[in-house]
């Protein structure tokens, strides 16, 4: 787990060897940065947009402005996991706000607190109503929440994608939970702990 | 480590230490295991939800979207293997240099003997009533 003190600049990026072998064009290295970064991408955007297809089309096109950009990185100015995740969290935002969803910090609305039908479900119906949940989050509460517990980046790292404090950050996460927190109480969060 | 920030760690962070500031990982460990029931109060009701967010899967790409992307990357064209390049070179200035060594020799020949080598009688020049055309010429 990479949580803290894994982004700073005065290492080595651990991407940059593939990098300037991706700009070569090496099929082997496209290959190997597409297995090594794809199911992140593909986690922090299906978890923001809550939609597979759309997804993976943000996906995608993260790759195509990779392939574009792989001759011209220059390591140190940033991460490469850091500007992907940014590229990635733009595309996001876009979508969104095609969906009308306001990116602010407004409250969440209720999840359906409706059981799992079947005994047998009931994992996927606990991540199910934990997706449901994220959703309902205002983004920016999303956005630190995926990017600190799910895409496991420091409290630095993500503040800096972000945009915000850190202080900023911790906050947006502290409320991020609390209103997760609400809504799951609403579906059972402690009757169903398993 | 005071217990406000403890509390706003695993407020922000929630109840695995893993997931802590680096630079104050130890400080509040320190702090919950000398105030042990203070300290999990806070962490159980965080480490609850933990559980949830843990159960939030994201299924793994496909190969066929993998491919899509691959097939996405522009393509080194094949380049042509440099030995072949470099015997066709070779090759033409070879040539090259045979054919102005050949020159050389034949125009330094007729330079030093100042004359010129007869020629064979082309067939066609003669009849079979005659000689050749050159005896002509002295008529």
């Amino acid at each position: 787990m990479c949580v803290e003190g894994c982004g700073l600049l005065s290492e080595r990026d651990p991407d940059a060897e593939l990098l300037e072998q991706v700009g070569r064009q090496d099929p082997a290295a496209v290959r190997t940065l597409v297995a090594r970064k794809l199911p992140r991408l593909l986690a922090v955007a299906t978890r923001m947009l809550g939609d597979r297809m759309e997804a993976e089309d943000v996906a995608q096109e993260v790759f195509v402005r990779i392939w574009k950009q792989a001759t011209r990185w220059r390591e140190g100015e940033a991460k490469f996991d850091t500007w992907i995740h940014r590229v990635a969290l733009n595309l996001c935002y876009d979508r969104l706000r095609g969906r009308r969803e306001d990116p602010g910090d407004d409250l969440p609305d209720e999840v359906d607190p409706a059981p799992p039908p079947d005994a047998r479900l009931e994992a996927r119906a606990r991540g199910e109503r934990v997706r449901e949940a994220l959703a309902a989050l205002p983004a920016r509460q999303r956005e630190a929440l995926v990017l600190t517990y799910y895409q496991e980046m420091s409290n630095t790292d993500a503040a800096a994608l972000m945009g915000v404090t850190v202080d900023a950050l911790e906050s947006l996460l502290a409320r991020a939970r609390r209103n997760l927190r609400a809504q799951l109480a609403d579906s059972g969060l402690s009757k169903d702990k398993s | 480590m005071t217990p406000e920030r403890f509390h706003q760690i695993v407020e922000a962070y929630g109840a695995d230490p893993r997931r802590w500031p680096q630079q104050e990982r130890a400080a509040a460990q320190g702090w919950a295991d000398a105030h042990r029931a203070q300290a999990d109060a806070y962490l159980a009701e965080a480490a609850e939800l933990d559980t949830w967010l843990a159960a939030d899967h994201v299924a793994l790409p496909d190969a066929a979207l993998q491919q899509r992307i691959i097939g996405s990357a522009p393509r080194r064209r094949p380049a042509a293997p440099r030995h072949a390049w470099w015997w066709s070179g070779a090759a033409v200035a070879g040539i090259g240099l045979l054919g102005g060594a050949a020159g050389a020799l034949a125009v330094s020949f007729f330079v030093l003997t100042e004359t010129v080598p007869p020629m064979h009688e082309s067939s066609y020049l003669t009849s079979s009533f005659g000689g050749s055309s050159a005896d002509w010429s002295g008529e």
